[in-house]
């Protein structure tokens, strides 16, 4: 493939230095510098905020630098654009796959594989055949013929990356792209990463799991406010060593200690069925004070239980809140019965970008600020203020819009919402997921008090030490139900997953 | 099959009016009734052609109708002047497509709402059109400006031509040239289609401007059938070929859609007001019964999408 | 400050331009800044002021409804036949006519909300629906009048000779939804819907039911409305509110609300209502054509969400949604520099119009035809202003753009602000226009009527070209004529919702019965005064009732189009005629596809509109005189009220040659 000669250095795949980029007076950008080799996964880690994307977006053309230096396989770039960068074989592959939901999977793969021909038509057979091997290759097996809107959020991300092998890409830039996928199909991104490393590719991967970062990576960058602080080898750092890196301090430890002696049932769900999303018998019971977590691979059903208890998918089934028994139809019947639900897709459903912090924050205990059906917004400001200081909202003001602020400062406002409606019961759906390393620690301790303060609470994450480190007791999701319920001292990372893919453990 | 559950709803619906007006009326499918349908229906199928291409990027254009008026003019005053008629059509659709091209600017580089930026362009040129014009008819066409001085069967058959022509054009361009897949990307994510080097904006833009372009076209093509042209043709155009287009099928939001569709969209709408004309139904009902079909065409769709849905689950 | 008072700067800039346009007009427009003339702005804006206020939040969720406009004609038209044929109290048809809005309201709803259609179809499909339902009960042709004098007060009458009894309704209507959309808890979820429905989902707000509600809630603010525009004209009509939604729409974005969702609010809506109600009031103040002003409010909308979209563009980096504060001012700016730029072309346009008045006092005589766009009104306009040069008198010769009663009203108005000295009106509806009428009579004007009367005591005198009796009779003999043996005749009508070409049906089958029982109405069908749909409608009609051997045309554009079509289809055998104007039927008369047409000459008939209505103004008719000298039209015969121009004109291929019009 590639013909690097022996006697010469060989060249990097991308060479940049002191790139800035400014948006309407704001550095985004102060010096981003990346050295990336061939054949190398170099992860490039950051806090959000910290220049990550626009470094990645600047390779792909998507933005221009406004100083700076780069250069791709030795080729200095100064005007850049997504078609240019296509042509020099940089990939990009995003965390919500780029994907035309109307169009079928063929298309989707070799559209963009089109695009440097000169033929204006189009040879549908011919698209089909190569949809199909570029899948294959991947050793995945979806339909070519389907629309790309009905597969799974895993077989989108199966598609991008049939797309990537299909450019023959030199380089490519991975940001996030386990965040939605489950542990199986993780490993199998990962034998494909290594497999493409063999064979030259240069991979940029983007990550906030440091654990798979240190597993998988050659070489790291960390950037931080914008700067490149350090480059370094892989099996010379370790997690500590990154965290501080990444924060410019040191983080103690990464799970809060905590003492709470569970109380009575909060909630307690027996033999509940929902073919509508594919749950079958799935019994559980949570105490207050209690912190359950929810383990199993991506689509094994723990996000569809959460969107069925809080009514977004209803069923019949009665369930066992605080000893009354009840149905859940709709959210805002499980909102007046004290459950409050922080879903997995923050920007989508979690807040709304557009509104002020103080309306994300009532949105959901509307009444509470209102007398007689009328907002009293006096009563709002300071109910959202008093959250504002008692989460530590990094925002100027409580009418600020929710868009403008960061991940983890958004997560904060959307929990803020739930704990505003004085819940008895609060399901927690990824709630640290692409949040900075500092929120995620202060989200931590904020579920903790949570517990402390007699909530039940229901975590449901995809990062096992977040599961293992935080849940009392903790309920393996597969295929549609809870197979097994481990309390926290049994409960370990082998055991945990080997039921979650489905094997039987002894006791 | 399942692709194509709208286009056989709808192609169903019209073989059950055709069946209805087969065995209780007589006269509807003479040769010469359904070519005066299909003439009568030429300008709705040409635009809704463009309609499509607009739907399908999730844009929409209420101005056609205006636009229809004032190429219509056009073509006259060009043809009185004494241009030769085909000169007088390619300039009524320049005109068309300059119209066009101007809404599509501001929808695809100004990035302003479609609907209004038409809404705007409708009210402005209608009123325009009537300010310039005071209502006058063109009259005083040359001899050769009617039909190209060709007979009406000759003149029948040249607008079949035409509009199976361009109907195959836009079916094939939509499915096999990758400008017809751009305008489905685009419609379907457009920051997607971004990333992947289309120029979203131009495809919006074109979209627009052939629209213009063919409603300009579509207004030659009218108004060279007679040897004097109103000034206020084209008024309720705009609705005609959205429903058209919704009731073919195609996704109001964007991403979505068939020329076929569109053309049983066309053919449906076409032969409802004759059929009840027909079937002997006063027209004072008419414009309700227009109504309910695109209410059921629309409710239809998603009624039978629920089932499925319950099927495949059960 | 400002944003204590949660006024935008979008808002300042309205008001900045609400202000800078009243200034202009008070100086251009000298009537214009009085009291009574606000208030006649005021209350030509009720109707279109509810539709506006029930569509803002529609819009704000990023919905829209088109079907508002033809709730309207159907529930007027529904509240007519219960007040007419059900003989029920007024109050019980006010309460049933909410009924139905809500009804036609719930209709939208639940194939929105219910079974989650696009509300751009769906209430495209209603629009539709709506007012064929309207047109199918009462054949385009029954307009119910007569309603009680406190049931019309409420449409007509004032609060201390100066406020309109409607404007309360207006207010309360719009206090009750300020606080339902700016201080409720079910306003703040409305805004969040527009701006993410899923997310407000996820918060617990019941989405579906909130758009239900907003949709219901414009279906029974649409048939407030239609009660309110029933009282205000005093007739319930199939084609009342056409339109509307459009206005209503533009009204509402031009107030700052975004079609994407999430932003606006009411007082930016009324606002933007105001902005569009005191441009046209205004322009016709100073008697611009109307056609000027849709060509404006077009601009206007494209420069307002332009330079609104260049500040949002402008603002992107900085944040995705939010909005820096800097770039306000400039916006302010921006649409005041377009305000002006619309200001100059209205002056220029101005000073083209006014060129001619010269110093000294002119008589002005203000002519109203039915439709601006109709060839037979345009052929009268020549003859208006031949008289107009001749006696050297101003000419205002404005109308609505297409058949529209209120419209009329709203021009008479604007017409006695202004001070005009004789107002010429071609009456659309009898009962609608008659009060206004009778209010500028009361104003020391002349009022005349022409092509169609008025209440008797609504004018001094009507210009009577021909009776609609005459004109049937005429009609139907010829038809007779043509038919020695009898046999199917079909006619092509105008919009079915015409009142002239209505009484015209009416008369024509009156003639049938009575004189010549041997010709049958095979069948009745509009055109719309479009030549071309009367083309397809009549190629239609020739093969769907083979047996009919006459068309009777009954509106201008309609003969030419059913001439053609018979003609195309080579069938010597059928006839044509019908009313229209020579010059677009001189070919069709030629070559024998067109009979016989019947007009007078519109040319005289124009004329005689100006130098009757100078003639009143100066007094210079006495009273029961038996004639009159009319310029060039020599003595024409006053028969009571009305002054005879003469009989309807045969128009053949014998004379039409003779005829310029």
């Amino acid at each position: 493939m590639q013909n690097v000669s022996s006697n010469s250095a060989p060249p990097l795949a991308i060479a940049a230095k002191s790139l800035t980029k400014s948006y309407a007076g704001v550095r985004a950008l102060r010096s981003g510098s990346l050295e990336l080799l061939p054949g190398e996964v170099h992860a490039l880690i950051g806090e959000n905020g910290a220049g990550k994307s626009t470094l990645t977006k600047i390779i792909t053309g998507a933005i221009q630098p406004d100083s700076g230096e780069l250069e791709i396989f030795g080729q200095r770039i100064t005007e850049n654009d997504p078609n240019r960068s296509r042509s020099l074989g940089v990939a990009a592959i995003y965390q919500q796959p780029a994907i035309f939901p109307h169009l079928t999977v063929a298309e989707n793969i070799c559209m963009p594989l089109e695009r440097e021909k000169s033929s204006i038509t189009v040879d549908w057979r011919s698209r089909k055949q190569r949809a199909k091997e570029l899948i294959q290759s991947i050793g995945a097996n979806i339909d070519p013929d389907r629309l790309a809107g009905t597969l799974s959020m895993a077989e989108q991300q199966v598609v991008e990356i049939a797309k990537a092998i299909g450019a023959k890409a030199r380089i490519l830039l991975m940001d996030e792209p386990t965040a939605l996928l489950s542990e199986r199909e993780t490993e199998k991104l990962f034998a494909l990463v290594k497999r493409l490393r063999s064979e030259g590719v240069a991979i940029i991967y983007i990550s906030h799991r440091l654990e798979e970062i240190l597993t998988l990576a050659d070489r790291i960058t960390v950037l931080r406010d914008g700067e490149t602080i350090a480059c370094c080898n892989a099996c010379d750092v370790d997690r500590a060593k990154l965290i501080e890196l990444m924060v410019g301090r040191s983080i103690e430890s990464v799970f809060p200690k905590r003492s709470v002696v569970p109380g009575e049932v909060a909630i307690e769900v027996k033999g509940l069925n929902n073919p509508e999303v594919g749950l079958h018998d799935i019994s559980f019971s949570v105490r207050k004070g209690e912190i359950f977590g929810l383990a199993g691979l991506v689509g094994s059903g723990r996000t569809e239980l959460a969107r069925t208890l809080f009514g977004i998918t209803p069923v019949h089934t009665t369930i066992t809140l605080h000893g009354r028994k009840i149905t859940i139809g709709s959210p805002a019947q499980a909102i007046a019965n004290g459950l409050g639900y922080l879903p997995e897709d923050r920007r989508q459903h979690g807040v709304i970008l557009d509104m002020s912090i103080a309306s994300n924050i009532t949105l959901a205990s509307l009444n509470e600020v209102a007398k007689r059906g009328l907002l009293d917004s006096t009563l709002e400001q300071s109910v959202a203020e008093g959250y504002r200081t008692s989460l530590r909202i990094k925002a100027p003001a409580t009418d600020t819009v929710a868009g403008a602020l960061s991940g983890g400062n958004q997560q904060k406002v959307a929990l803020a919402r739930w704990l505003a409606i004085k819940p008895g019961i609060m399901i927690l759906d990824e709630p640290t997921q692409g949040v900075d390393v500092g929120s995620k620690s202060e989200i931590h301790e904020l579920i903790v008090e949570f517990a402390e303060r007699g909530m039940a609470v229901i975590l449901i994450s995809s990062e096992l030490p977040e599961v293992l480190g935080m849940s009392d007791r903790i309920g393996i999701f597969h295929n549609g139900t809870i197979v097994a319920t481990l309390n926290r001292e049994e409960a370990t990372q082998q055991k945990v997953m080997s039921l979650a893919f489905g094997h039987e453990v002894e006791a | 099959m399942k692709a194509y559950a709208r286009e056989l709803a709808v192609a169903a619906t019209i073989l059950l009016v055709l069946a209805l007006l087969a065995t209780t009326t007589h006269g509807f499918f003479t040769v010469d009734n359904l070519s005066d349908l299909f003439l009568a229906n030429v300008p709705v199928l040409i635009v809704s052609l463009g309609m499509t291409l607009i739907i399908l990027t999730g844009q929409i254009d209420i101005s056609v109708g205006s636009v229809f008026a004032v190429c219509s003019i056009v073509t006259g005053v060009a043809a009185r002047a004494g241009l030769p008629v085909l000169v007088a059509m390619l300039i009524a659709s320049v005109v068309g497509a300059l119209l066009g091209s101007f809404n599509g600017a501001l929808v695809a580089w100004m990035r302003m709402p479609s609907i209004v930026v038409t809404l705007a362009s409708m009210v402005a040129i209608r009123d325009g059109l009537r300010w310039q014009t005071q209502g006058a008819w063109v009259g005083d066409l040359p001899g050769s400006f009617q039909r190209f001085g060709l007979s009406q069967t000759i003149y029948t058959v040249l607008m079949l031509v035409i509009a199976a022509l361009l109907v195959v054009v836009f079916i094939v361009g939509l499915r096999y040239f990758r400008g017809g897949r751009n305008i489905f990307a685009t419609g379907s994510n457009e920051a997607a289609a971004r990333i992947l080097g289309i120029d979203t904006n131009r495809v919006l833009f074109s979209v627009f401007a052939i629209t213009g372009l063919l409603t300009g076209f579509s207004a030659a093509l009218n108004a060279v059938r007679f040897n004097q042209i109103p000034s206020n043709s084209g008024i309720g155009l705009e609705l005609k070929t959205i429903a058209a287009v919704a009731v073919g099928g195609a996704t109001i939001t964007g991403g979505s859609g068939t020329i076929a569709g569109t053309v049983l969209g066309v053919v449906l709408l076409g032969i409802i007001g004759p059929a009840l004309t027909f079937l002997g139904v006063s027209a004072y009902w008419e414009r309700a019964i227009q109504g309910l079909i695109i209410l059921a065409a629309v409710s239809v769709n998603v009624l039978s999408h629920y089932r499925r849905r319950q099927v495949s689950h059960a | 400050m400002l944003k204590r008072l949660h006024i935008s700067a979008a808002e300042v800039a309205l008001v900045a331009a609400l202000v800078l346009e009243c200034i202009y007009f008070s100086v251009a427009a000298p009537s214009f800044a009085t009291w009574g003339n606000i208030f006649e702005i005021v209350r030509f804006s009720v109707e279109l002021g509810l539709l506006v206020i029930a569509l803002t939040p529609i819009l704000i969720t990023g919905g829209i409804d088109l079907s508002v406009g033809s709730a309207i004609g159907m529930t007027a038209v529904l509240f007519g036949t219960m007040w007419h044929d059900g003989h029920l109290p007024i109050a019980a048809c006010v309460g049933l006519s909410l009924l139905l809005g809500l009804a036609a309201g719930g209709l939208n709803a639940l194939l929105i909300a219910g079974l989650r259609l696009p509300p751009l179809i769906v209430t495209l499909g209603t629009f539709s629906l709506y007012r064929g339902i309207a047109e199918g009960i009462t054949h385009g042709a029954v307009s119910f009048t007569g309603y009680s004098a406190g049931f019309l007060h409420l449409g007509q009458g004032y609060f201390w000779k100066l406020i309109p009894v409607q404007l309360p309704i207006l207010i309360v209507v719009l206090a009750a939804y300020a606080v339902l959309l700016h201080k409720s808890v079910i306003g703040r979820s409305i805004y969040a819907i527009g701006f993410n429905a899923e997310g407000a989902r996820y918060a617990g707000i019941p989405v579906r039911k909130r758009l239900a509600l907003l949709y219901v809630l414009s279906g029974v603010i649409a048939s407030l409305a239609a009660i309110i525009y029933v009282a205000h004209l005093g007739l319930a009509k199939s084609d009342l509110g056409t339109g509307y939604e459009l206005q209503a729409i533009t009204a509402v974005v031009v107030g700052g609300v975004s079609v994407f969702g999430g932003r606006g609010t009411l007082l930016g809506s009324m606002l933007g209502l105001f902005f569009l109600s005191v441009l046209q009031n205004g322009m016709h103040l100073m008697a611009l054509p109307s056609e000027l002003t849709g060509v404006l409010i077009g601009v206007l909308l494209l420069a307002i969400v332009a330079v609104d979209r260049l500040r949002s563009t402008g603002a992107f980096g900085v944040t995705a949604g939010g909005v820096s504060l800097w770039k306000r001012p400039a916006f302010a700016g921006a649409v005041l520099i377009a305000v002006g730029v619309l200001g100059t072309l209205l002056f220029q346009a101005a000073g083209h119009r006014n060129g001619a008045a010269a110093a000294g006092h002119r008589l002005t005589i203000a002519v109203m035809p039915k439709a601006k766009g109709d060839p037979y009104f345009i052929s009268a306009r020549a003859g208006a202003e031949e008289a107009a040069k001749e006696l050297g008198v101003d000419l205002i010769w404005d109308g609505p753009t297409s058949l529209d009663a209120s419209q009329q009203n709203e021009l008479v108005e604007n017409w006695i602000t202004r001070g005009v000295d004789a107002i010429v009106v071609a009456v659309e509806n009898k009962g609608s226009i008659s009060t206004v009428l009778r209010k500028a009579r009361a104003h020391g004007i002349a009022v005349l009527t022409w092509d169609a009367d008025a209440e008797l005591n609504a004018r001094d005198y009507f210009l009577n070209q021909a009776t609609p009796v005459g004109i049937a009779n005429a009609l139907t003999d010829e038809g007779a004529r043509l038919l020695p043996n009898g046999g199917q005749f079909a006619i092509v009508t105008g919009a079915l919702s015409a009142e002239n070409q209505n009484e015209w049906i009416a008369d024509i089958k009156k003639r049938v019965a009575s004189d010549h029982p041997n010709l049958q109405l095979a069948t009745i069908q509009p055109s719309d005064d479009d030549r071309d749909k009367a083309f397809n409608q009549t190629q239609v009609i020739l093969k769907a009732y083979p047996q009919v051997k006459l068309v009777v045309a009954i509106s201008a554009p309609a003969v030419p189009g059913a001439a053609e079509a018979v003609a195309q289809a080579g069938r010597a055998d059928v006839k044509v005629i019908g009313l229209s104007l020579p010059s677009i039927c001189r070919t069709y008369l030629h070559d024998g596809s067109v009979q016989t047409i019947f007009l007078w000459n519109t040319q005289d008939l124009g004329y005689l509109t100006v130098y009757a209505g100078a003639l009143k103004a100066e007094k210079k008719i006495p009273a029961g005189a038996k004639n009159v000298h009319v310029g060039r039209l020599g003595n024409l015969e006053i028969s009571g009220s009305e002054i005879i121009l003469g009989k309807p004109l045969l128009i053949d291929k014998n004379n039409v040659d003779s005829l310029h019009f």
